[in-house]
């Protein structure tokens, strides 16, 4: 617990809550920009809505993930953490819900922003169908376990190497993996695919269920069109989520208790 | 301080010489440069996977502004003159629905613009056709594709199909009716005014609903022709030569002005026509049965 405060200190002290607010005044400029569509302007509002606050998580995911394992190593304030009576993996997941927690008081905080810019737009134009909020708290959830896994990520590297740079732009390679892996199998079983090497479709179809799978976390679309949501496949979608999470992070313990930190 | 303030200064000055020069340059750049090249919606997706909602919205946002700041003088509709590069906005319209199938806006720029404009009427009718996959309850495409069937691909079957099929989905008899209406032979010109009025309906974007306003009143001018020809054969017994002979038998006040800049005259088939063909000049018109672009 004392780690989560820490953690979610030091993130306040390094001011990350007033950038974001620096950043969410793009929100101010949505409604103006949302009347350039002819047809859909509270849909244009929810999709530039709701792509500002994915972008901002995404950015905190990386940086706040990568970033504070690595300062602590700087500081030399691992050293200090780790001669309490606290085991490194106790450390580790510390870090991981101080900054999981801070995540999703961010995405709750733009999620409310949201909801007052869509409100406002959508009282001006209204939209062919009603805004279906549940589908935007369901986009809006389903970003933050994303980002939540781009953490445990971000830490699992962080947990390799001391450098700066694996765990930034790691993250950054497993989130661009992760996106385009839905539509890489999909294209292997397309029958475009079936020109490709048997070898070649053989590993596509191993590294399909090793990568992470982003593109049923993405919801956006759901969300700006009011369209249904299947709770089976979000049940499924979120124990992804949460189990590929905790073996991350299992992972990054594992190797974290075993590293020699001098 | 006083050296960093002349510093500024000197730098500030220089911005805003090039600035005048830098900011003609750019308006003058090509369409292409000005948008830049889109790369494949594929690898649009597959690099900004969260995105893409957004990067089609920017897209169509692009080749409105673009159409918008073509459209000069609107006060003066008869002068609205376009010299846009259609096929540049029909790929630009295409990679946006094939990152977002939902988008509205693409269906809507497409059929406007596309259909009437560009000539592409097969082409604009498979987007509204693949937007219907997709856009399931949205009676407007439908709409949209049953007066293309009907009144430039002549296709009434198909028409009435996609007509009933915007009535089931509106829950508005009137579609029902007007499929019956328009398998009829006549009433082609009110058709395409009512369609036009739908299409009109709520367009915000100025050089859009001048657009359309314009097409509006050529099409009415075609009516009121229409109408004074079919009363002058009911009187008559025999059609009139030339629309000069309905002026003089008082059937029409004037002869009715095409706002696109031609002359209306009658075909071998008493059809109304006029010279302009409803378009202002639009040069590198792609060819119809263009269809590589679809977006399946």
């Amino acid at each position: 617990m004392t780690i989560v405060t820490v953690t979610l200190k030091s993130i306040l002290r390094d001011r990350v809550l007033q950038g974001i607010l620096v950043a969410s005044m793009v929100f101010l400029a949505i409604p103006a920009v949302s009347t350039l569509s002819m047809r859909q302007v509270t849909e244009l509002a929810l999709t530039l809505s709701l792509s500002l606050v994915s972008f901002i998580l995404l950015l905190l995911a990386i940086f706040l993930g990568g970033v504070s394992l690595w300062r602590d190593v700087e500081r030399r304030y691992t050293h200090s953490v780790l001669t309490l009576p606290l085991g490194r993996g106790k450390y580790l997941l510390g870090r991981f819900a101080g900054i999981g927690l801070f995540l999703v008081g961010t995405a709750a905080l733009l999620g409310l922003l949201t909801f007052v810019v869509v409100s406002f737009v959508s009282a001006g134009y209204r939209p062919d169908r009603p805004v279906s909020w549940l589908a935007v708290m369901a986009a809006l959830g389903f970003d933050t376990l994303q980002c939540l896994l781009l953490v445990a990520f971000a830490v699992l590297f962080s947990s390799v190497s001391t450098s700066f740079f694996l765990p930034i732009f790691g993250t950054i390679a497993v989130y661009l993996v992760g996106g385009a892996s839905q539509q890489a199998y999909d294209y292997v079983l397309s029958p475009a695919g079936q020109t490709l090497s048997p070898a070649v479709r053989q590993v596509a179809g191993l590294l399909y269920y090793i990568v992470p799978n982003f593109s049923a976390f993405d919801l956006k679309v759901n969300a700006i069109y009011a369209m249904p949501l299947d709770p089976g496949s979000l049940a499924l979608t979120a124990g992804y989520g949460i189990i590929y999470t905790a073996f991350v992070l299992i992972v990054a313990v594992t190797i974290y208790s075993r590293r020699e930190l001098g | 301080m006083k050296r960093y303030l002349f510093s500024a200064f000197c730098v500030l000055t220089v911005y805003f010489i090039l600035l005048g020069p830098f900011t003609r340059t750019m308006e003058q750049k090509p369409y292409i440069e000005k948008l830049g090249l889109i790369p494949n919606p594929r690898l649009l997706s597959a690099l900004f996977p969260d995105y893409q909602e957004l990067l089609a919205a920017s897209i169509i946002g692009k080749v409105i502004l673009y159409y918008g700041s073509l459209a000069e003088r609107l006060d003066q509709p008869g002068k609205v003159i376009y010299a846009a590069d259609y096929p540049a906005m029909s790929r630009s319209i295409h990679a946006a629905l094939r990152l977002d199938p939902y988008n509205m806006d693409g269906y809507y720029f497409g059929q406007s613009i596309l259909a009437w404009d560009a000539r592409q009427y097969v082409l604009a009718t498979k987007l509204l056709e693949y937007g219907m996959q997709y856009r399931t309850w949205d009676w407007q495409l439908p709409f949209f594709a049953g007066f293309n069937y009907a009144y430039f691909l002549h296709d009434k079957e198909k028409a009435a199909e996609m007509y009933m099929r915007a009535g089931d989905l509106s829950g508005e008899p009137l579609f029902q009716k007007l499929a019956g209406r328009y398998l009829q032979e006549a009433g082609d010109t009110r058709m395409a005014i009512d369609y036009l009025g739908t299409l009109a309906k709520n367009a915000r974007n100025p050089a859009l609903r001048q657009t359309l306003q314009v097409r509006i009143s050529a099409f009415e001018a075609v009516l009121a022709i229409e109408q004074a020809r079919d009363r002058f054969m009911h009187e008559h017994g025999n059609l009139p030569a030339n629309i000069a002979d309905l002026v003089e038998a008082g059937y029409l006040e004037d002869t009715p002005i095409d706002p696109y800049g031609g002359e209306f005259y009658f075909d071998e088939n008493h059809r109304v026509l006029t010279t302009s063909k409803f378009a202002f000049a639009a040069p590198r018109v792609p060819s119809d049965d263009d269809s590589s672009e679809s977006p399946e």
